[in-house]
């Protein structure tokens, strides 16, 4: 567990400062996390007003989507052969933004980088909502949502089971079992604090509820001793089960012998890129939080600067990606594959691969500078950009590969339609409704583990550390 | 019959000290109550190793069994017969052999906390104080009624700031 070390300013420190003794100097003593942190769960005029937005962007989803199931998939942008679009591409964007949580909570824990500590509970419920988001998609995208059960193995009276070579169905198993996983870490984590929450609750009707979520937790050393074992077995799966999964969302394009599509560099490509788009999402959605909470001293500058170190660093595979891409065509010598990556970067689609290139490749590069990554400001803002980029380099997977394959009679366009984008800002308003949703009922940031890291009250002669 | 005496530190180094001196004389059985866990009280109740990591091993196993099984017998129950390719491959079924047993194996675990940790628990029982999940310590020892007596002294010695029995 966390070692207990004696607090110190919240100054640029060199050369690493994403190790295990991670400090908040301005927090002092179990009490104030405490009262810190569950005071965010108060509702807020504020906080209404960006729900009642949120439910706003979720109706026009809903109303998009009622539409598309009364008059059928001519609605939406299809245009053979480009018969994925704007769904395909948002669900493999979710599942994306989807993986940051899983790497801080449980790689981060893993290795003992200390600067998780305040900001996974925010990414651990992230991904939760986001994998809830993407799994949304492939069921809007097949136009009868009412048969996506067929997908399931189970037994049924056609004595039918669904094709188990089919990425698709790796997909049912990779996406389901992540979205378990992802929600049992979370909740597990949550044990303890909804526990405190429980004891602090006057209201009786809600301190029955938190009483009954919290399982009865009491803080026993004994419940805390089997909580930490399986914690890290939690931790242990969930680590390769994060690098499986956007690997196995890989192979639904990399099994196809469409060109930009058929190569094996895919899955260590949507790896790195999950994690960067994951992580851009943190940044939009914890700079904010902390400004509004006022919990700067918990989500504090240097923590921001290690997630920063990070970004950059996923930043540059994701660039090495974009170019071993063009390099394997090249040396490749197929035609076909060149003429696609001409295509993408100065024909049809010129467009949308230069705003990938210039979000994801180029704005991320000015995290080289401390001052940059010190400075939330243009973390924020450079996480949208980051978000923004990642959606089109889905797009730029997607769509310029479908419409531009081996014969010139193939070659088309696409382009999205208002029943697309409704159902896209939909989605958006889903995933914030849940967020907003969480971060007035649970802890925002986990208190169990900050208080790990403040040094306990001691009666001899001063902090001592533990192992 | 076993009667309970309760006491709340503030400090971690005084419910450690009254930890070792309770063990030391053998007044009763221990329980713990720390906010947040302590290797330092770990060590003090010299607690025995988790059992957990063995139902993670047995689901993991039995997950991996599982997931291999059905997409080998799914596909020998209904066959899709293409020429050249086996009937069923091993090792697009590795990714089904690996996810069921990361399902498994994680639920496994959780199972096994719950199972050991005695969750979930219908009531708080005897012992507890909402003040264990603020920023006090506790100790809860549960001893003989003769023994009562021993244990409250020990307890309040190390400083606890409130003592109280508990049936």
């Amino acid at each position: 567990m966390a070692t207990i070390a004696q607090p110190s300013h919240d100054g640029p420190r060199r050369p690493n400062i994403a190790s295990a003794n991670v400090q908040l100097p301005a927090v002092k003593d179990y009490e104030q996390v405490d009262d810190e942190i569950l005071a965010t769960l108060v509702p807020t005029k504020k906080w209404f007003a960006l729900l009642a937005l949120a439910v706003c962007f979720l109706m026009v989803g809903i109303a998009s989507w009622m539409y598309q199931i009364h008059e059928g998939l001519g609605v939406a942008g299809y245009n053979p052969p480009v018969m994925w679009g704007v769904y395909i591409i948002t669900f493999v964007f979710w599942v994306g933004i989807g993986h940051a949580g899983t790497l801080i909570s449980a790689i981060l824990y893993l290795f003992r980088a200390g600067f998780r500590t305040t900001i996974y509970r925010c990414a651990e419920a992230m991904t939760v909502f986001a994998v809830m988001t993407a799994g949304l998609f492939p069921i809007i995208h097949i136009g009868r949502p009412w048969k996506f059960f067929w997908l399931i193995p189970y037994p049924n009276w056609r004595l039918l089971w669904p094709n188990f070579k089919s990425p698709l169905v790796w997909d049912v198993f990779a996406i389901s079992t992540y979205l378990t996983i992802s929600t049992t870490f979370l909740f597990i984590g949550l044990i303890p604090d909804i526990a405190t929450l429980r004891d602090r609750c006057v209201n009786p009707v809600r301190k029955q509820i938190l009483a009954m979520l919290s399982f009865g937790w009491r803080n026993s050393e004994a419940e805390w001793r089997h909580f930490v074992r399986a914690y890290l077995f939690l931790a242990a799966f969930s680590t390769p089960l994060v690098l499986s999964v956007h690997s196995v969302v890989s192979f639904d394009f990399a099994m196809a012998l469409t060109p930009g599509w058929h190569t094996t560099i895919f899955p260590p490509y949507f790896v790195a890129g999950a994690i960067f788009s994951g992580i851009g999402m943190v940044f939009t959605i914890i700079i904010p939080i902390r400004k509004y909470f006022k919990l700067q001293h918990y989500v504090t500058l240097n923590h921001l600067d290690a997630a920063a170190k990070l970004a950059l660093f996923t930043s540059m595979v994701v660039g090495c990606a974009y170019i071993v891409e063009f390099f394997i065509a090249w040396y490749g010598g197929v035609q076909a594959e060149q003429d696609y990556f001409w295509n993408r970067v100065f024909g049809q689609w010129w467009w949308a691969a230069w705003i990938m290139l210039t979000c994801n490749m180029i704005l991320p590069l000015s995290l080289f500078s401390q001052k940059l990554r010190r400075n939330p400001s243009w973390l924020w803002i450079l996480s949208i950009f980051i978000n923004i980029g990642m959606w089109f380099e889905r797009f730029v997977i997607v769509v310029p590969s479908l419409s531009h394959e081996f014969e010139p009679w193939q070659w088309t366009t696409y382009s999205p339609t208002w029943v697309d984008y409704g159902i896209l800002l939909g989605s958006f308003g889903w995933f914030f409704m849940w967020f907003l949703l969480f971060i007035k009922q649970f802890p925002v940031l986990a208190i169990s583990e900050i208080k790990e890291i403040i040094p306990p009250k001691m009666k001899g002669k001063g902090p001592r550390g533990g192992h | 019959m076993m009667q309970g005496m309760m006491g709340a530190f503030q400090e971690l180094d005084a419910t450690v000290a009254a930890i070792e001196e309770l063990k030391h004389k053998k007044i009763g059985q221990i329980s713990v109550f720390t906010p947040t866990p302590r290797h330092e009280l770990e060590h003090a109740v010299h607690a025995p190793q988790s059992p957990v990591r063995r139902y993670t091993l047995i689901g993991a196993l039995s997950g991996m069994v599982f997931g291999y099984w059905i997409a080998v017998w799914a596909s020998e129950y209904w066959p899709l017969v293409v020429g050249g390719k086996a009937i069923a491959t091993w090792i697009p079924y590795t990714i089904f052999g690996f996810e069921v047993m990361v399902l498994v194996g994680a639920l496994s675990t959780v199972a096994g906390m719950f199972i050991h940790a005695r969750i979930p628990r219908l009531t708080l029982t005897v012992g507890y104080d909402a003040r264990f999940s603020h920023g006090d310590y506790g100790i809860w020892v549960e001893c003989a009624p003769d023994k009562l007596k021993d244990a409250e002294a020990i307890l309040r010695h190390h400083g606890a700031v409130e003592v109280r029995g508990d049936r």
